[in-house]
């Protein structure tokens, strides 16, 4: 594999960083520090550059100076008392926006909340239990398994006789869960190291395969 | 007193049944302009009007001091005999409240439960190591932490530096909370509050220096962790309930009352419309069905 | 200490070091394994392939660099297969660190097919707060949106002609890491009744699959093996399933450690007593 001298640099700087963040798994050490704080460092300043190009720009100065929209200067003025947050003395004026934001974002999320999250989920766990096939046993054991997770974390009631057992099999339930998502981060966790070898293994056959 | 707000009640469920009643959502849908009022949800508001409902009369029933049970939760009796273990063993209860600041409900919940194992370290005369993470969490820490002193009746044993601010960011303060465990040995680590990747780190380092380990958080995704590093783990909710036991404090309590009766309401509706379907009729189905 | 106990106290080091000689092994000597198709995977491939040429797709890329190993593979075959059948794309980017990495992609992808901006796809790039601009999608394009990532405006693609939000392109498929998976289920599918479809890291795939039972989501890529049968499916096999041997021999490993784990935790506990 041929590249050019610019990727090639490029490339070798990644190497390092990689081999850099992998050194602490030997020990913490300088060169991990290094490379976690380019990680940091990049990732705010990144962060700030797109942040003023994507939201104040097009959102406040663009309306407000350009197309003459001072109304827009509001929701700019809101913004702007979120400072205050650093002063012990004037904090208080921020509580403004934050109410203003905690408001909207309450009207808004609450109701979707409960149709997308609880009424829609409650409805997709009516189903017909029968044994004619597994479909039938698979929707039983979905219903036995909310209904005893629901069990579990129900809490004006002592856990005893048979709503003991009920939040046993509730917390059965959830270890079940807490499984699958232990076994489906594994997978990410591996996917990740997958990525920087075969970076790796192609970055080498890149600059030692054409030496050799 | 109590017959009138029962009335009230029973006033606003009639008139919910008789909307249930006469009113079928799955039908007649068709219009998608603007509207004040989408006849579609109506499902959705009388939910939700009955969720508010439940907690506003739990609060209000919590403030006039009536009496409201809330099961222990067995959480406590580990948070206790981790407390008990590191008497014993002559060694520092380390609690650690999550990486999230103070606008973060689990924090609130944290501070409580840290007020109370602040008591029992008072009171066993066990030091109490608090490593925190956000500045703003520090003040709250110490006014917890003082108290608890202070309701042991040891106000004196307090010591400020015990209440120490590490870092706000993330893996820095994974480290110094590692440091922490891997120096002063502490027999009983806490950890209860918002958690993220750094939770492993930490639970890991506890379990290598051999702590009783009790955690609790309500971020799903950092559960099945604890779970496997800890001795006891306060799953999702119960880190609330546990809050609310410990300080009975009326919005707390009444919220979780109200929750609980929201539960119950939705798991009866639930084994009725599988019961009803399962016959073939959805009347129940059809009821909660979202278009 | 006995050899159960002694297994107890076992550095570390030792577990990372079979892991990267079990990662490194198939990476030299490589092999294949059988990838098996799940339907929620098919059903991703499906909604693309019964797109006719010339509609419209919203292809959202809401990661950070840091979820690209296992989402980078479904996005740029979803975006292959999208651009060799004719299809066109809207694409955003609302994860803070990705409309760069997103951009990165769309220029190699679309040079590869010879795909124009403006007219066979348009990037809008990246607005803070996912959530808001979702539900302002919902509406118009124009309103979270008023130019695309260049700073076109919106009005002057040709391509967004007559488009003005979900209700104009044929569904919504979110290559997603993080909460802004929940606000697609919520704004877009509960708000605007959009489908929406998913490719997710592996560490959120468990929590996705109630909303899949409910019919919130009509489709669904799980971690690097989501992408490796969509990359099957599609017949692009690249990164994705290159990673499935390396993947296998990993899980076998983590599978060992855990039995071996397991036998000396409960051997030294019974010794104690």
């Amino acid at each position: 594999m041929v590249t050019d001298l610019n990727t090639a640099i490029w490339n070798t700087l990644a190497a390092f960083l990689t081999f850099c963040i992998f050194s602490f798994l030997y020990k913490d050490n300088p060169f991990y520090k290094i490379a976690e704080h380019i990680v940091v460092g990049v990732s705010a300043g990144y962060f700030a550059v797109i942040l003023y190009w994507n939201g104040l720009v097009p959102k406040l100065w663009n309306p407000v100076v350009k197309q003459g929209k001072w109304y827009y200067l509001i929701p700019g003025l809101l913004g702007l008392i979120m400072w205050t947050r650093f002063s012990k003395k004037y904090a208080w004026i921020s509580r403004f926006s934050i109410s203003f934001y905690m408001g909207i974002a309450t009207g808004v999320a609450v109701p979707l909340y409960m149709q997308n999250f609880v009424i829609r989920q409650l409805s997709s766990t009516m189903l017909p239990v029968h044994f004619k096939n597994s479909v039938g046993f698979f929707n039983l054991l979905i219903i036995v398994g909310v209904l005893c997770a629901l069990i579990y974390f129900f809490f004006s009631k002592e856990h005893k006789g048979a709503m003991g057992s009920a939040a046993r099999v509730g917390i059965w339930t959830l270890m079940v869960g807490f499984g699958a998502g232990f076994g489906l981060t594994v997978m990410g966790r591996v996917s990740l190291l997958i990525d920087r070898v075969i970076f790796l293994k192609n970055y080498f056959t890149s600059i030692f395969g054409h030496i050799l | 007193m109590k017959s009138s707000a029962f009335r009230k009640l029973f006033s606003l469920f009639s008139s919910l049944i008789f909307l249930f009643l006469f009113y079928s959502p799955a039908q007649g849908a068709e219009s998608s302009a603007p509207a004040w009022f989408d006849k579609n949800r109506v499902n959705v508001f009388i939910v939700l009007a009955l969720f508010f409902a439940f907690v506003i009369y739990f609060i209000n029933r919590a403030q006039k001091g009536k009496s409201l049970f809330v099961r222990r939760i067995p959480g406590l009796d580990a948070i206790e005999e981790a407390v008990g273990r590191a008497t014993e063993m002559g060694r520092p209860i380390l609690y650690i409240s999550g990486i999230e600041d103070m606008d973060n409900l689990q924090t609130v919940a944290s501070m409580i439960i840290l007020g109370n194992v602040a008591e029992m370290a008072a009171a066993y005369e066990v030091p109490l190591l608090v490593p925190v993470c956000q500045p703003f969490v520090v003040t709250v820490a110490e006014e917890s932490v003082k108290q608890g002193y202070a309701k042991a009746g040891k106000p004196e044993a307090y010591n400020p530096n015990n209440v120490r601010f590490l870092t706000s960011e993330q893996f820095a303060y994974a480290s110094g909370v590692n440091g922490i465990m891997l120096r002063e040995k502490p027999a009983a680590n806490f950890m209860f509050g918002s958690f993220y990747a750094e939770s492993l780190l930490m639970a890991e380092t506890g379990f290598s220096t051999g702590a009783i380990q009790v955690a609790g958080t309500a971020n799903i995704h950092q559960l099945p962790f604890f779970v496997v590093a800890c001795d006891y783990t306060l799953i999702g909710e119960e880190l609330f309930a546990a809050s609310a036991y410990l300080s009975k404090e009326p919005k707390l309590l009444g919220s979780l009352k109200g929750s609980d009766l929201a539960k119950l309401l939705i798991m009866i509706y639930l084994v009725l419309g599988v019961l009803f379907v399962t016959f073939g009729i959805d009347i129940f189905l059809r009821w909660v069905f979202v278009q | 200490m006995n050899f159960y106990e002694r297994l107890m106290q076992l550095d570390r080091r030792w577990i990372y070091l079979g892991v990267a000689i079990a990662v490194t092994i198939p990476v030299l000597a490589p092999f294949k394994v059988p990838v098996y198709i799940t339907p929620e995977a098919k059903a991703v491939y499906e909604f693309v392939e019964n797109t006719k040429p010339g509609e419209i797709i919203f292809l959202a890329i809401d990661y950070d660099p840091n979820a690209m190993a296992e989402l980078h593979p479904m996005a740029r075959t979803i975006m292959r297969q999208s651009f060799s059948r004719g299809i066109r794309l809207i694409i955003s980017a609302l994860s803070q660190n990705g409309p760069g990495m997103a951009e990165q992609l769309i220029s190699q992808i679309s040079k590869e097919y010879n795909k124009k901006n403006g007219m066979d796809y348009v990037y809008l790039g990246y607005k803070p707060y996912p959530g808001i601009t979702i539900l302002a999608m919902g509406q118009n394009f124009r309103i979270p949106f008023p130019t695309d990532y260049y700073g076109t405006p919106l009005d002057s693609l040709p391509m967004m002609d007559g488009v003005r939000n979900y209700d104009d392109v044929k569904g919504i498929i979110s290559i997603v890491a993080g909460n802004i998976a929940e606000y697609w289920i919520n704004y877009a599918n509960g708000r605007y009744k959009a489908k929406v479809f998913f490719g997710v890291t592996g560490v959120m795939t468990a929590d996705y699959y109630p909303f899949l039972q409910s019919g919130q989501l009509l489709g669904l890529l799980g971690g690097l093996k989501g992408a490796s049968e969509y990359e099957r499916l599609a017949k692009q096999e690249g990164v994705a399933t290159e990673g499935m041997s390396i993947q296998t021999v990993a899980h076998l490993v983590v599978i060992a450690f855990i039995v071996v784990g397991n036998i000396g935790f409960f051997m030294s506990k019974k010794k104690k007593r």
